[in-house]
Order: C-alpha cells, then structure tokens, then sequence
C-alpha cells in the first residue's frame, strides 16, 4: 500500500513538473549532449555540412589547450569569481538591510529603483560606457578627475592588477541590483516574530543579523548565489569586451577560463574541436563543484 | 532622554539617505554620462570637454529613435516576448517548484542538484545547438520559438528560485487547509501562490528583464526587420568604426532602460510578503 | 477578475499560434541584403535600385555582427539574407563553408572586363568569384591644415617622427593611429617588406622583417596615445588634439560634419627600406547567398545588372570618397577632378589587398596580441613574436 502511493506520488509529481524539466532539458541539456556528439566530428569551416564522425581525435588535441596559460586563466576565473561573489554579498546584505531600515520608508521605493538601473541596461551598453566613458585614458571621467586632482593620468586598464580591479568595479556594478533585489526579497519573507524574540533575548543588531537574519536568508537566497556564482565562473563580456577585444586591447592579459577558450579554440572556426574542450571545461567544473560542495558538508 | 534618542534617530535618518544619495549616484554616474551624450548635438562618445549637463542641448536624437527607427513596433515585439516569456516560464516553473520544495520522491534531490551542474555549461556554443534543434522543428523565424528558448533559459532559475521561497512557507498553513477540504491544485492557486508572491515577482521581473535585454538570440533566431526588439534594434544601431551616431545610441539605451524600471517601480508595493502582512488572506 | 485574466492570457496563445503561422512569405522577387555599412552608401544603393529595377522589391538591413550570425544563418532558408554586401575578407570563410553562390552563376565574366583587375582578384578564391565589387578603399593620410600646411607633410617616417617628437606636448599629438589594431599596423610591415601571412597561409610573426618592423614602429608608437581603439584615435583627431593621422574613407563624413580643413597625402616612405607605408585594400562588394539563388536567381540577377551600372560607382565615390571598381565610372568628369577619390584609387591599387583565405580570422587575433604584448605591454619583440609565430601555428594547424 505505502510502495503503491509512493509510485503514485512520483508519478504524479513527475506528471507535475514535466513542462518545466521538458523545457529545460530541451534547451539547456539537449544543446550539452548536442555539443557531446560535435566534439566527435570533424565539424569545421572545410566540413561545415558534411561532417562526420572521427572518434576522439578532437579530445586528443584538446589536451594541448590545458597548458600552462589556461592554469593561469582557470586561476585567475577562480579568484575572480570569489573576489566577486563575496563583495557582492557583502556589499548587497548591507544595502538590503539598509533599504528596510523602518527610517527610510518611504525613500525606499526611489533609493531601490535608482539602484535597480545598472540593470535594466543592456549589459554591452554599459560595459561600453565603464570602458569608453570611465576608463579611457585619453577622454574618460576617471582621469579626468584624477587631472582635476593633480594628479598624472593613468592607463587604468593597461597593468593585469588595475585591470582586474576595474573589471571587477563594472561586474559588481552589473551584478550587485540583481543580488540586492534577491536579498531584498529575502529579508521580507523572515518573521518579524524573530526579531522580536531576539530583542527580547538581549541581542543587539549585529548579534541579530548574524542569529535571525543571516540563517534566515541562507535558504532562500542559496539557490541564486549559486546560479550568480556559476555566471561569475563562465564571465565572458565583462572581461573580453574591457581588456580582449581585437583592436581595442589595452595591455592587459586577464584571462578567464571562457575567453582563454575563445581565443584559442573558437576563433578556429572548428565546432568540432571547440566542443571538445568545451566538454573537458564543463567537465572541470562539475568535478569542482562535487569537491566543493563535500568540503561544506564536511564541515556540517 | 527621550530627546536623545531622537537626535540619534534622525541623525541616523540622515546618515542613511546620504548613504542612498552617494550609493545611488554611484550606480548613475555612467549611466548619466550616457544621458548627457543623449542629449548633446553630434556628440561622440569622447570628449575632452565633457560635461554632465550638456553645452548645446537638444531632443533631436531622441526624436531621431522614434522618427527614424521602428521604435514601436520593436517596443511591441518585445512587450510581448516577454509577456510570452513570464506566461510560459511561471506556469511551468511554479508547478515544478512546489513539488520539489514539498514532496519527497525519488529522484528529487538528483535533479535539483544536476540543474544548477547544466548550468554551469559554456553558453557560447549552446547557441548553435539550439538552432539546429529548432531548425530541425521548423521554429526559426518564429515568435514560439523564441519565447520556448527564453523561457528554458529562465526556468532553471525561476524553479530554483521560488522552490528556495516555497521552502520558507510553513507547511503547517496547507494542512490547514487541506483540513478545510482543498485540493492540492487549490492549495498552490489559492494559498501557497499568494504567499509566494515576492518570489513571484523577483522572478517574473528578472524574466522581463532577461527578455527585454537579450539580444544574441534575437538576432540570430528572428532575423528580418518585422521581428526586430528593442534589444536587437538597438544593437544593430551601435555606432561602430564605420557608421551610426552615439547620441542616437545613447539615446536608445536611455529609452529601453526606462520601461522595466518603470515596472519595477511599480512592482515594489506587491513585493511584501504574505507571510508577514498577517495570516493567510486570499 | 480571474476569468478575465486566463481569458488574456489565451487570447494571447492563439495570437502567438496563429502570429507564427505566417511564414516568410518572401515572393521570389523580394530580396533582402545584410550590410554593416554607413548611411551614404546605402542611400546610393537603394536609390539607384528603385529606379533601375523597381519591380524587384530590395531591402536593405543593418545587422550588427553580421559575420558571425551569416556563421548560423548561413544555410537556413527561413533566415538567411539573400545577399550580404561587406569586405572581401571573409569570402574566404563562407566559400569553404559552402554558403555562397559564385557570382558567374548569374554573370558572365566577360561582362567583369570592365572591372579593375585587384577588385577581381580579391573577389576571387580558389578560381571562383564570389564577389559583385562596389569600390574599393584603403587608409590614408590626413592632416589638419590648421597646424601643418601642405608643404610640411612629411615625405618619409624619419620626418614624420620629427614632427612628432616637436608637437607631442600639451596634451597634442603629432600623429596619432590605432597603433596596436592590427588593420592599421599592417602598414608598417608591409613597409618592410613582410605581411602577417603569406598568400599561401604560412603565418610570418617571426621573420626577421616583422621583428624590424615592429621594432621601428614602436618608435612611434611611443609618441602615440596609451590607448588603440578607434573612438580615442578618431576624437583626438576631430578635437584638434591630434595633427596628423591615418584613416578610412568612413571617417572623412565625420571631419566634414565638424568642419575642419584637412588634406589627404600619400603615406610616408619609410627611410630605411625605401617603401611607404601600405595598409591593405578592401573590397566592398555584394555576396550571393546560396540558399535562395536558384528560386531568386532572375531577381539575383536583375539586382546584380543593376549595381553594376558604372553611375553607381560614380554616386558612391562622391558621396563617400571611395574609389569604385569599374574603369569606366572614372570617365566621369567629377570623379576625374575629386582628389580624394584619385588618391584613394591611387593608394589603393598599390596597396596589398587584404587576404581573403580563412586563416585570417585567427591571424588577425593573433596580430593584435602581438602588437597589444609589443606596444602596449612593453613585452620583448623577439619573445613576442616568438610566441605569436607558435600561437599562430597552433591555431591554424587547429582549424581543419
């Protein structure tokens, strides 16, 4: 009886949620195993139809990809991506928690609007405009103040260093709205009894922060620190279009995992070979996050 | 020492909207920076004597986007998208959310954890495999297909975001109603919905938002000027070497930022919670 | 409230369902040209088709990363343009790919005669032409006649640098180029006598001759700008800040809008080799996309007689400055007396044209972090090109 309703309620909760895992499989698995199986053809300018299967010739080459400029390029997306996450999350709890401040209620609306804007731009505008209108050192804002200062003017994105800090200041500037607006959403769903509770106990803001709110957050904001987190691993435009792109470099040679891959492989023209270390990437990081996530359960 | 605690309190008040007003003009610099270009007669995008409030100020570029460009048909276009899109990507997303958050089943835990891993996938070369895969189901050139890859796009997000917020609904509220004689589709439409309504919101707002601004899609999968959006119009009005003016540009991009911050403005008044406002009210 | 709700909603559905049901219902004398050109040109174009073929009904779209959506688009009937117009440079690409009709489908090649044998050749690719051409441009030097007069423009590099070395101050430039874009750069190599790859597809980063020039050329660009894109090199010149630099003919609509008096002059001679310096030769023309030729070829046809019409050349070199590729349209009487064009026509034709074979994707990337690690980096020139020479090898042995 208990092992019928269980198949039962599979079932049903399968039948449920098909639309969505439908949808998802179709466009974000199918293109995966589409890209497993381009990686064993020969896919490339001279076979752009007419391709066929050549094994694991592909995989073999791809090897040579993995040298020590991609290490410094999977280094670099590693710090990148923590540098990233972890002021996003700082700086976004701090303005959420701001935000609900009772004193400025009625401000509130406006401040979270205005914040909202970097996001509601397209992203390339705007990396357009950090790079052209800010960074420039010829024309660009920044020098130009920094001239108003008496100060020299700087190549700001001319040194890896300075480059990768003033790529970080225009991700956050991308990225922090999203991440504020999700926490925002979170602190409104925590039981104002706790709070209370707390108050009672003795605590004071930051113990109540770090008692209620903190663990109270956790679950509902997780799921979309992860996706930031993975979106912050496969950074592409940010860094490409700021310090890469042919015939607007500037000196710099940051490179993440996905633009290193780019320059070396998908400039090719060579789906075949691209899909190969495309795969061995994807690969990477599935076993990167099983380390990751057994270490956090370690620690629990 | 009641007057004390006043001073604190407005100082506070104070020290907070000064918070806001720096924080706030940070986030704008740049976007006024594109604001003065807008509104400058043959500007470039440099200047050496750049200024935030524009010298030899003028509307004309911004009457060049509408009287020039499409401007209301891409509006629309991309109006419905991303009507399309929310439609689709929350009728399947909420469904499938529910469950995970509150059924055990096997297989469960599996999934969720494989759809954040899928996701961690290279999208640059995902792009060519859909196209195949919709070329194949005769869906390009067409609005569906269009509105099925966004809308698949969203739904790992959409799914993990909202079961995250249904985890925080205590189920105690549905046993009570399932006391009362609901059905479970009743309790999700009825109950668990409108609870869930800041997570709803989030989320139908960051599907907008990832509709209104995508642009690499569009172009390659609704080729031809009729199709056209906001977010490809406007890509292909980017000034480049060769053509195309970046007051017009700027312009532009002033003008398809400013709807979806006008419905996040909006927005902002539903985005309190259920839970909190008291009890459980339809 | 709710009834209201669902009944939008489906309401909407059968929109969408019934919106999609209308296919592309393109007749097949309609056809649709991709560009990523400027206005001039396509007003040229599309005025001169509605009166010459006004039954053929042709749309002119601007698409933005054109290159790389024809990439996806290419083969799809629902999608792909009918023809494209852009450089030369990619023909190379799409031809392997199989994506485009050879231009003698629709036109004999004795009716190319007409035609100046390098917009040929570079429409050429493996025997075959794919490329109706429109005109052709390279760069040229342009000076502002506020600071260096006519008998000032320097004859060779050497002279040049001096000026440089005299005017680089206070924020001024004496010459200003996008130094480390490897379109600009090339100039400079092929001064020496060297290219970035040879016409067979042999990468030439670390030939003596590169590493000379390169090493030459930094000279300059050590008086030059830390930044190479095109916005800053352009707005120094259009502000005054900069007296001398190289550019496109699409640049000269931009210094006519702001007025200000400038020349053209051949490009200087560089003193050690004797050569000037020569950047490469685009061709502009139109590509034929093969999916639609057959069921379209009378409108192909029609469309491609009528752009080859020497008069449209003669529009486009005086609206735009460019140099077309009939002969004959240099018998009319302004083109003959417009400097700018006979320059350009000039320069041109003793410029290299831009290779059209594939492996020029992955050079050009290559080219730039060269120039980029050189000029900008500070990076030593023969561990440079060093590593480019292999970088290049490795990429392109990568591509089959």
């Amino acid at each position: 009886m208990n092992k019928k309703n269980l198949r039962k309620k599979t079932l049903i909760a399968y039948a449920a949620s098909a639309p969505a895992l439908i949808l998802i499989a179709s466009i974000v698995v199918f293109p995966i195993i589409y890209t497993l199986y381009i990686s064993l053809t020969n896919m490339n300018t001279y076979h752009w139809f007419n391709y066929e299967i050549i094994g694991l010739k592909n995989y073999q080459r791809a090897l040579t990809v993995f040298d020590s400029g991609f290490f410094s390029a999977l280094l670099t997306t590693i710090l990148w991506t923590v540098v990233n996450i972890v002021i996003q999350l700082i700086i976004a709890f701090i303005v959420a928690n701001l935000l609900n401040s009772p004193l400025i209620k009625h401000q509130k609306r406006l401040y979270e609007t205005i914040l909202m804007f970097p996001w509601a731009m397209p992203g390339y505008v705007s990396i357009l405009l950090w790079k052209t209108g800010m960074f420039n050192t010829q024309f660009g804002l920044l020098n130009n103040w920094v001239q108003k200062l008496g100060f020299e003017s700087q190549r700001w994105l001319s040194s890896d260093v300075s480059a990768f800090i003033c790529c970080t200041v225009v991700n956050l500037w991308l990225a922090l709205p999203f991440m504020i607006m999700i926490m925002d959403g979170g602190l409104k769903s925590i039981d104002k009894c706790l709070y209370e509770s707390a108050t009672i106990d003795g605590a004071g803001k930051f113990k109540q922060a770090m008692v209620v709110t903190i663990p109270c957050l956790k679950p509902i904001i997780g799921p979309s620190v992860v996706i930031t987190i993975f979106t912050t691993f496969k950074t592409f435009d940010v860094i490409y279009l700021m310090v890469l792109q042919t015939g607007a470099q500037t000196g710099a040679h940051i490179q993440t995992i996905i633009t290193y891959a780019y320059e070396n492989a998908f400039i090719t023209n060579n789906y075949g070979y691209s899909s190969a270390i495309s795969i061995i990437i994807f690969i990477m990081l599935i076993a990167f996050s099983f380390v990751t996530s057994r270490r956090k359960n370690d620690d629990a | 020492m009641m007057t004390r605690k006043r001073i604190k309190t407005i100082s506070s008040k104070i020290l907070l909207n000064l918070f806001f007003i720096v924080a706030c003009a940070m986030a704008l610099i740049p976007i006024l920076y594109a604001l003065s270009i807008s509104f400058t007669k043959d500007a470039s995008l440099l200047s050496k004597d750049f200024t935030f409030i524009p010298k030899h100020f003028t509307l004309d570029n911004y009457k060049a986007v509408f009287t020039e460009e499409p401007v209301p048909l891409w509006f629309c276009n991309s109006i419905f998208l991303a009507f399309m899109t929310i439609c689709l990507s929350l009728s399947t997303a909420v469904p499938a959310a529910y469950i995970f958050s509150r059924w055990k089943f096997p297989g469960r835990k599996g999934i969720l954890k494989a759809l954040l891993l899928l996701y961690s996938f290279p999208s640059i070369l995902s792009m060519f495999a859909i196209y195949k895969m919709m070329s194949n189901l005769h869906l390009i050139n067409t609005r569906i297909g269009i509105i099925i890859i966004y809308a698949g796009t969203m739904s790992v997000f959409a799914l993990w975001n909202m079961k995250g917020y249904f985890d925080t609904i205590p189920v105690e509220i549905e046993e009570a109603a399932k006391i009362d004689g609901c059905s479970d589709f009743k309790i999700v439409l009825k109950i668990v919905t409108p609870l869930a309504r800041p997570s709803l919101i989030v989320t139908a707002t960051m599907v907008l938002n990832f509709v209104w601004n995508e642009y690499i899609f569009s172009i390659n999968f609704l080729t031809g000027s009729k199709n056209e959006t906001l977010a490809s119009g406007l890509y292909s009005l980017q000034a480049t070497e060769m053509s195309g003016s970046w007051p017009v540009f700027a312009a532009a991009a002033i003008l398809v930022s400013l709807p979806v911050l006008v419905i996040f403005f909006f927005s902002q008044k539903y985005m309190t919670s259920g839970l909190t406002s008291g009890g459980v009210k339809g | 409230m709710k009834k209201y709700k669902s009944l939008i909603i489906l309401l909407m559905v059968v929109f969408v369902l019934t919106g999609c049901g209308k296919k592309n219902t393109s007749s097949s004398q309609s056809i649709v040209i991709w560009h990523d050109k400027e206005d001039a040109v396509i007003k040229v174009l599309e005025k001169h088709l509605k009166e010459t073929v006004p039954e053929v009904e042709v749309t002119f779209e601007k698409k933005t990363g054109l290159t790389e959506s024809l990439k996806l688009v290419g083969n799809d009937p629902s999608s792909a343009p009918d023809m494209y117009l852009f450089a030369h440079d990619k023909l190379g690409v799409y031809a392997e790919m199989g994506i485009l009709s050879p231009l003698t489908d629709f036109i004999t090649k004795e009716e190319l005669s007409d035609y100046i044998p390098l917009t040929l050749s570079s429409a050429t690719y493996k025997g075959e032409i794919y490329q109706l051409p429109l005109y052709f441009e390279t760069l040229l030097f342009v000076y502002n006649k506020k600071y260096m007069s006519d008998e000032e423009v320097p004859k060779t590099t050497e002279e040049l640098y001096k000026y440089m070395v005299s005017k680089t101050k206070y924020g001024h430039y004496g010459f200003v180029e996008q130094h480390s874009t490897p379109y600009y750069a090339v100039g400079w190599v092929h001064a020496f006598g060297s290219d970035y790859i040879s016409s067979d597809g042999v990468p030439l980063f670390d030939t003596e001759e590169m590493k000379e020039a390169l090493s030459y050329h930094k000279k300059f660009v050590s008086l030059m700008p830390g930044e190479t894109e095109y916005a800053t090199v352009n707005t120094l010149f259009l502000e005054g800040m900069a007296h001398t630099s190289i550019v496109g003919p699409w640049f000269v609509p931009s210094i006519k809008d702001k007025g200000i008096d400038v020349g053209f002059a051949q490009m200087p001679v560089v003193d050690s080799t004797g050569e000037p310096i020569s950047p490469y030769c685009g061709v502009q023309g139109v590509h034929v996309i093969k999916v639609h030729a057959e069921e379209k070829k009378e409108a192909i046809t029609k469309v491609l007689k009528a752009l080859m019409s020497p008069q449209v050349g003669v529009d486009l070199a005086l609206s735009t400055g460019a140099a077309p590729s009939r002969l004959s349209s240099y018998e009319n009487e302004e083109v003959k007396n417009n400097t700018l064009v006979m320059l350009m026509r000039q320069t041109a034709e003793s410029a290299a044209p831009m290779p059209n074979i594939p492996e020029l994707d992955p050079i050009f990337v290559v080219a730039g972090n060269l120039l980029t690690d050189i000029n900008m980096s500070g990076m030593d020139i023969d561990e440079a090109a060093e590593k480019a020479q292999k970088k290049a090898l490795e990429l392109i042995g990568n591509m089959r």
